[in-house]
């Protein structure tokens, strides 16, 4: 057993887990944020996308202990009280997300997308996207979504 | 009706983390179950040994199939309730919840390890020791016909568990040896892993004073899920409540109970614990049910101007290893419905065997035998088109049922509503410049690449089920609220934003003041119904929910008479208010409700219901694709989806059930199969690194255009929306690669049509 503390949505957290315990694992199962989602075993779908340090990072890639110090967002922490977030606005408007379940990573990939790229082509949207599985909308309105935030954070 | 989409009312909460998929769902003192399950295809269990896995550290108990022995579990059963050929009913396997002495796929669950953690009970899992002896195997259903194949059951001959037929067999084959042409085509529909994104998962708790079980799970509707659930347990459905929430995909996968739930149930029940179960994505790939797994042969007579004669189709369809309740269901009734297309054929026959292999079982999935059907209807069209020498289009529209010949009885027997074929295609090849096409093959051509077009013009059926009716109610809340409860389980088709719109639109109320909500277990309204399956559910429940709407309405004028004194023909009811015809004097539905207690009994709830009934969805769609020969990549250039959906309720929420359903049936084309090494029965894709899903940009230029025709089912006048775009996906675009590939010889390529399945057609023709 091993005790780690981080920072999550602002605020200073720490809980006692195993060794072996996934970043993803102590985010829902210790912190009880369970806004990130689990959808595959080998890192390849995208639904437990959050932020470390600034980063979108695949939570499950990595053990909770590798995070001791950091600075973590999850798609609970990313709206403004009852203000979206334009990635949010843009996701709902668009109708880019229908059963929701990739939608926070598929969401917390965009804001890392475009703080990378703030006005990415087509191009780059699909590569940037190539880590984040979803059944439901074939990504067309996903990437539409990405270019409306795109807009909406140039103001 | 929704003008401008300003966002799904489902969406603020599953955006910002607060939604609650079956995963996220905790309940006190819990304890935590893994599954242990079979390693191989086919083998007799010698022994079972779970001794060192019950004394591992925190385990706090080990079930297996000995275990159950005496839990008085049934069987499940079938859904199909008609006879095959001969009068013969489907013989259904034997399907112990564990495995007890023999496993018959890869996945097969063989035990439940129940312990304080997951991490402990994942750990104890590896400690049981099972003494196989392994058997033969069969993994493809036309190895399971072949003469002298392992047979999976003794008392199921020829590995078939049904033999269905329709039609006309003797007047077909009349018409077949008599005819001028006839086009024969072996095609197969691959095996398919559905992959909702939400792996399955599910929460049991027993509750021993009130001897009832709470069912946490992704579900497509209790009304469906639960009985399947309690017949298996013999639990009566009343002692189970299927708890509401998020449920992240369906497509046919969600739909029926599974061993795990029945298990869980017992394990709950026996240990006084919540249990929690949540799948890996390796143990959906093997034992979520697979989707498609048909090989069909098909052959079309016509005469010397390509009129079509009749039609004749031959399935081999893979049960798997057991059956689901859905699976010979969707395997015959969904091709028999569309036996002959959209075309104007005077009989047709067709035959299905289902055939059980060692492989996990099969049942609905987008589509459910609609995109098989579609799909050798439509090559058998393209191919008789090249073998006449007949544009495709032309060929098809010498073959339309015409507009006016709506309802339309086809070759089955099946009656379609309404429609108008030859106006979706000509909007489809106008939208897809389909005429100025060759220029563009040659642009590419000049180019070292292969370009093609390809077509398909289909229908299929939506609607059905197994209840005879549908229920829904609408019920007045506190501060001018109301509330709509129906017994489904959405799961990303925007009902609880198009079902307030639908009432809203009757009462004159703006849609936000409206809620809709799934059956609430604790104070539950005796509701019947089918679940969120068949492209049926605004059908059904939105016309319920109308029907209610307008028995609110009526309800509102007694009231509203009462308060205004003056007769109820004096009085109109516009924009939410009962008004005095010609005066000014009127009172709101929400003031009416405020006069009144808002709980059950209030003056103005109503209820309202659908009876069973069927609708065909069509539509008219056009692929264009190139090809590298360097590579095999094949690349959707354009795709024009020209749909007839019926009246519209909300055309941004129809726009995007197209987008998912094309890609889904892209998927299919391009890459997707769940592949089995057919000498030993073993899984060789069970991760999302061998298994093919669609990411972004794998279609760039969709565009859907709407060309509805009202179907006269309903009081909604609505279709189904829900499968069409992969009906039509499988033949269009595979039309398109072998229209590409034309100029090579190459008359057929089966899916999923890869790189490398392209570049070896493309070398082997080169080379021919």
């Amino acid at each position: 057993m091993a005790k780690v503390a981080m920072k999550v949505n602002g605020k200073q957290m720490s809980g006692d887990v195993e060794d072996r315990t996934l970043l993803v694992d102590f985010i829902r199962d210790t912190l009880a944020l369970t806004g990130t989602h689990i959808g595959c075993d080998t890192s390849q779908c995208g639904a437990c996308t959050i932020q470390l340090n600034g980063r979108a990072v695949k939570s499950c890639t990595m053990l909770a202990a590798q995070a001791e110090g950091a600075d973590i967002m999850t798609i609970e922490g990313l709206a403004q009280g009852d203000k979206l977030h334009p990635v949010q606005q843009a996701f709902t408007e668009c109708h880019a997300l229908q059963c929701g379940f990739c939608t926070p990573g598929m969401i917390m990939a965009s804001v890392g997308l475009l703080k990378d790229t703030p006005k990415p082509t087509d191009e780059e949207i699909y590569h940037g996207l190539e880590g984040n599985l979803c059944r439901c909308t074939g990504y067309i309105n996903i990437v539409k979504a990405v270019k409306r935030a795109s807009q909406l954070m140039a103001g | 009706m929704a003008e401008v989409f300003k966002g799904r009312r489902e969406d603020r909460r599953l955006m910002t983390g607060v939604g609650r998929y079956t995963a996220d769902w905790d309940l006190p003192g819990q304890l935590y179950g893994v599954f242990l399950r079979a390693d191989r295809a086919h083998a007799l269990m010698r022994s079972v040994d779970a001794t060192a896995a019950r004394k591992h550290p925190g385990v706090i108990s080990v079930i297996t199939g000995a275990d159950l022995a005496n839990a008085g579990f049934k069987f499940p059963g079938t859904m199909v309730s008609y006879p095959g050929r001969g009068g013969q009913s489907v013989k259904v396997p034997q399907r112990p919840c564990l495995a007890r002495d023999r496993v018959r796929f890869v996945g097969e669950e063989v035990a439940l390890v129940v312990a304080t953690s997951k991490l402990a009970a994942q750990d104890a899992t590896e400690l049981i020791a099972i003494d196989y002896e392994d058997l033969p195997v069969v993994a493809h259903p036309e190895d399971a016909v072949k003469a002298g194949a392992v047979q999976l059951y003794p008392d199921i001959q020829n590995n078939i568990c049904f033999d269905y037929e329709y039609g006309n067999e003797a007047a077909t084959d009349a018409v077949f040896a008599k005819a001028h042409h006839v086009t024969r085509l072996k095609i197969e529909s691959q095996r398919i892993c559905g992959n909702p994104m939400e792996p399955r998962a599910a929460l049991v708790a027993y509750d021993a004073a009130a001897d009832r079980y709470d069912v946490y799970t992704s579900n497509q509707g209790p009304t469906m899920f639960k009985p399947g659930l309690a017949y298996v347990s013999g639990v009566p459905p009343e002692k189970i409540r299927i708890m509401p929430l998020d449920v992240g995909g369906g497509f046919g996968l969600r739909s029926g109970s599974f061993p795990e739930h029945v298990v869980l149930m017992y394990a709950a029940k026996a240990l006084g614990k919540p249990i929690k179960w949540v799948g890996s994505r390796f143990e959906n790939f093997v034992t979520d049910p697979h989707g498609r797994a048909i090989v069909i042969e098909g052959e079309l007579a016509m005469d010397q101007g390509g009129k079509f004669l009749a039609i004749r189709t031959n399935w081999l369809a893979d049960q798997g290893a057991y059956l689901t309740a859905a699976g010979p269901l969707i395997n015959t009734a969904n091709g028999m419905l569309t036996l002959s297309g959209v075309y104007n054929i005077p009989v047709g026959y067709g035959r299905h065997r289902l055939m059980l292999t060692n492989t996990t079982p099969t049942g609905p999935y987008r589509g459910a035998g609609r995109p098989d059907m579609a799909y050798i209807c439509e090559r058998l069209v393209d191919q008789a088109a090249l073998e006449m020498k007949i544009d495709r289009a032309e060929i098809r529209r010498r073959n339309f049922i015409p507009k006016a010949a709506f309802p339309f009885k086809n070759a089955a027997g099946a009656v379609y509503d309404s429609g108008d074929i030859e106006a979706l295609i000509n909007h489809a090849l106008e939208a897809s410049n389909w005429s100025s096409f060759e220029a563009r093959r040659k642009q590419s051509s000049a180019n070292g690449k292969y370009r093609g077009i390809g077509c398909a013009t289909f229908i299929e059926p939506a609607g059905g089920g197994a209840a005879p009716k549908d229920q829904a109610a609408v019920r007045f809340e506190e501060g001018d609220k109301i509330a709509l409860i129906a017994p489904i389980t959405p799961h990303g088709q925007g009902h609880e934003t198009a079902f307030p719109e639908i009432v809203a639109r009757v009462l004159g109320v703006p849609p936000e003041s409206i809620t809709l909500r799934g059956l609430d277990p604790h104070h539950s309204i005796p509701l019947m119904g089918n679940g969120v399956v068949g492209s049926r559910t605004a059908m059904h429940y939105g016309s319920a929910l109308k029907l209610a709407a307008g028995e609110v309405v009526k309800k509102g004028l007694e009231l509203a008479s009462r308060k205004l004194e003056a007769a109820p023909d004096d009085i109109e009811f516009k924009n939410g208010r009962y008004t005095i015809k010609g005066t000014g004097r009127s009172v709101g539905l929400f003031d009416l409700a405020r006069e009144h207690r808002p709980d059950a009994s209030h003056p103005l709830n109503a209820n309202g219901e659908w009876t069973l009934s069927r609708s065909f969805p069509s539509g008219a769609h056009v692929a264009e694709v190139e090809i590298d020969p360097a590579t095999g990549m094949v690349d959707i250039i354009q795709y024009t989806a020209v749909d007839d959906c019926g009246d519209i309720i909300n055309h941004t929420l129809v726009e995007g059930q197209l987008h998912g359903s094309v890609l889904q049936g892209v998927g299919q084309v391009l890459g997707e199969i769940g592949y089995y090494d057919r000498s030993n029965g073993q899984f060789l894709t069970g991760t999302f690194m061998d298994y093919y899903m669609p990411r972004a940009g794998l279609v760039r230029n969709l565009q859907g255009h709407e060309l509805n025709v009202r179907s006269p089912t309903n009081p909604l006048g609505v279709k189904g929306v829900g499968e069409a775009g992969t009906t039509g996906s499988l033949p269009t675009v595979v039309n398109a690669i072998v229209d590409a590939l034309k100029p090579l010889g190459i008359q057929h390529i089966d899916m999923p049509c890869t790189p490398a399945r392209v570049w070896e057609a493309i070398q082997a023709a080169q080379k021919h």
